[in-house]
C-alpha cells in the first residue's frame, strides 16, 4: 500500500442538500501526473479541496501512506503544494513578486525563523525556471494573469512539496500564456520528480507528461484509465453531454466540437 | 505663547491624554492594517459595538467596564471565527445581523441604566481629557502584546494577509493566527472604549491602514506608515480638540478622514503607468 501517494475509498463530500463528491475511488502512485477532468459543476475543485484539506468530507483518505481528516498536522501539509485557479489580489496589494514566492516557503521554515540565503536562492532560481525572474521586484497585484499564475507555480514549489495540486492553473489565460504555462508545468513534472493532479475542464489543453485521466461527472467518477482512451470522441461526449469528435493530424490528436 | 503650550502640557490629564493618543493612535492604526488587507471592516465594526456593548452592560451589573466589554468581545470573536471559516454562508449577511443585535443590547442597557447616562455616553464616543491612569496601563499593554505578536510572528502574518487558503496548503498555523488577531481586535476595541470610544473608533480601524495602502507595496512600512497616521490623527485631533473646544473622539475622527483624503489625492500608486513606460520598465529590469 505505501507506494500509493494518495488513497481515497468511498470519500463523499455533501453539502446542503446536494452531494458534491459521491463515492469516490482513486490510488495515485508516486511520479504520476494525472488529469482530472469534468465539465463544470462535476466535482473537480472539491475532489482537490478535499486532498488538499480544506473542505470536510466522509470516507477516507490516506497520504503518503497515513489516513488523513481535513485537519492534517503541519508536516503533511508541508508535502502538499496547492496553486490556486486564479491568485487572487487587490492591485495595491502591499506584496512583491518575489515575496509571494516566498511565502510557500514560510510553514517550512517554522516559527521563529527567518528566511536564509538558501531561501532566498530558491527562490529565484524557481522564479528563473518560471521565467519570471525579471518581475521579483513588483507588487504581484500590477503582474498579469499568466505571469501571477507562474509565480503561483514558483510559489508551491519553493514549499518542496511532494504532491501538486494544480486547480485549473491556466484558466482565464489567452491561449499562447496558456501553452507557455502548460510548458512550464511539464517542466515542473521532469525535473523535481513531482506526483502531479491537474483539474481542468479544457481537454484541448492538457500538458504532455499528464498520462492519466480520472473523469468526473455530477460528483462521479466516469474514467479512470490512460489518458489516450479517455480523449476519445466516445467518452468525451458522454462525459461532457455534448457531441464531440477526434481527429489526428501530424500525429497530434485534435478534439473538435460542432 | 510657548509658555502657555508648556504650561498646558504641565496638567496631568493633558499628558494623559497625549499618551492615550499616541497608545490608541498606534493600536487600532496597527490593527487596521489587517482590516483593510483582510477586508474585514464589518468584522471591526461588530467587534466595537461588542465592547460597546458589553461596557454598558458591565455599568448595569456594576462589573468594570473594559472587563465586561472584552468579555463580549471574546463572545463574538468565538461567534465569528468559525463562521467566516464557513465557506457556505455568506458572512456579511450574518455580520450585519450580529452588529445590529450588539447595538440593541447596547441601548437597551442604556435605557434601563438608572444612574446617569454621561458614563455611557463617554463610552459611545470616548472622552481623552478624562482618563485614569488604570485605563492608560491596559491600553499600553494592549498596544505593547499587539507590537510584540507582530513582529514575532511577521512571516506568517504576511503569508495570512496574502491568502489564508495559501496559508493553509504551505503548513502556517493561519487558524492560530487569525483567532489571534480576532482576540487582539477584541482587546484593542475594549480597550480604546475610554479614549475614542465604541463608535468613532471603527474610523481609526480603517483609516489608517487605507491611507498605508494608498502609499507604500512594502509591508513593513505598510505598518509603520499606518501607525503614523494613526497617531498623528489622534493628536491632531486631541489638539484640535482642546483649541476649538470640541467632542475629542468627533476631532479624532475627521483628522483621519482628512489624511485619507490627502493620501489619497497624493497616492503614488494612482499614478498611471501608460504600457510604453511599463515596457522601458521591464526592458531596465531584465538588464
Amino acid at each position: 500500500m505505501t507506494d500509493h501517494y494518495l488513497t481515497l475509498k468511498q470519500v463523499s463530500v455533501r453539502r446542503h442538500q446536494s452531494l458534491l463528491l459521491s463515492g469516490i475511488d482513486l490510488r495515485v502512485s508516486k511520479n504520476e501526473f494525472v488529469g482530472v477532468i469534468g465539465p463544470n459543476g462535476a466535482g473537480k475543485t472539491t475532489l482537490l479541496n478535499v486532498i488538499a484539506g480544506f473542505e470536510k468530507f466522509s470516507g477516507a483518505l490516506s497520504l503518503f501512506g497515513e489516513a488523513q481528516t481535513w485537519r492534517r498536522p503541519r508536516q503533511t501539509r508541508l508535502r502538499v503544494g496547492y496553486v490556486p485557479q486564479l491568485l487572487q489580489i487587490d492591485p495595491g496589494f502591499p506584496i512583491l513578486a518575489r515575496q509571494a514566492v516566498m511565502t510557500g516557503a514560510v510553514g517550512r521554515l517554522g516559527l521563529f525563523r527567518k528566511p536564509g540565503k538558501q531561501e532566498y536562492e530558491n527562490t529565484l532560481r524557481l522564479m528563473d525556471m518560471m521565467r519570471v525572474a525579471h518581475l521579483a521586484d513588483r507588487p504581484l497585484g500590477q503582474l498579469s494573469g499568466g505571469e501571477r499564475q507562474k509565480v503561483s507555480l514558483a510559489r508551491a514549489i519553493v514549499q518542496k512539496p511532494d504532491l501538486l495540486l494544480l486547480d485549473e492553473p491556466t484558466a482565464n489565460l489567452d491561449i499562447a500564456v496558456q501553452k507557455e504555462v502548460l510548458k512550464l508545468i511539464d517542466e515542473i513534472s521532469e525535473r523535481e520528480a513531482l506526483t502531479i493532479l491537474f483539474v481542468t475542464h479544457d481537454f484541448n489543453m492538457l500538458p504532455e507528461r499528464m498520462r492519466r485521466a480520472v473523469m468526473l461527472k455530477g460528483g462521479l467518477k466516469v474514467f479512470d484509465g490512460k489518458i489516450s482512451a479517455a480523449l476519445t470522441g466516445n467518452e468525451l461526449s458522454r462525459v461532457f453531454e455534448y457531441p464531440l469528435e477526434t481527429f489526428e493530424r501530424n500525429g497530434k490528436r485534435f478534439i473538435c466540437y460542432g | 505663547m510657548v509658555e502657555s503650550i508648556l504650561q498646558t502640557l504641565s496638567y496631568a490629564p493633558i499628558q494623559r491624554a497625549l499618551a492615550a493618543c499616541i497608545l490608541c493612535g498606534a493600536s487600532c492604526a496597527l490593527l487596521s492594517v489587517f482590516v483593510v488587507l483582510m477586508k474585514m471592516p464589518l468584522i471591526g465594526v461588530s467587534m466595537s459595538h461588542a465592547a460597546f456593548a458589553g461596557a454598558v452592560l458591565g455599568m448595569l451589573l456594576d462589573i468594570n467596564p473594559f472587563v465586561s466589554g472584552f468579555i463580549l468581545c471574546l463572545l463574538t470573536a468565538a461567534v465569528l471565527g468559525p463562521l467566516s471559516d464557513r465557506a457556505d454562508m455568506a458572512p456579511e449577511n450574518l455580520l450585519g445581523i450580529l452588529f445590529s443585535f450588539l447595538m440593541g443590547v447596547a441601548f437597551l442597557g442604556m435605557g434601563i441604566l438608572t444612574q446617569t447616562k454621561a458614563g455611557a455616553l463617554n463610552l459611545m464616543w470616548g472622552s481623552l481629557l478624562t482618563l485614569s491612569n488604570n485605563d492608560l496601563y491596559v491600553l499600553a499593554l494592549v498596544t505593547l502584546v499587539l507590537t510584540v505578536f507582530i513582529v514575532l510572528f511577521f512571516k506568517e502574518i504576511r503569508v495570512v494577509l496574502f491568502s489564508r487558503r495559501l496559508a493553509a496548503s504551505s503548513g502556517v498555523p493561519e487558524r492560530v493566527i487569525y483567532y489571534i488577531l480576532l482576540f487582539m481586535t477584541g482587546a484593542v476595541v475594549s480597550s480604546n472604549l475610554a479614549t475614542v470610544g465604541g463608535l468613532l473608533i471603527f474610523a481609526l480601524l480603517v483609516q489608517p491602514g487605507a491611507v498605508a495602502l494608498q502609499l507604500t507595496y512594502n509591508l513593513k512600512s505598510f505598518f509603520l506608515i499606518s501607525a503614523a497616521t494613526g497617531i498623528l490623527a489622534c493628536f491632531l485631533g486631541l489638539v484640535a480638540s482642546y483649541v476649538f473646544d470640541i467632542p475629542s473622539g468627533a476631532s479624532v475622527v475627521l483628522a483621519a478622514t482628512v489624511l485619507f483624503a490627502l493620501a489619497f489625492v497624493f497616492s503614488p500608486k494612482r499614478r498611471v503607468v501608460r504600457p510604453i513606460e511599463r515596457k522601458i520598465q521591464d526592458e531596465n529590469d531584465r538588464r
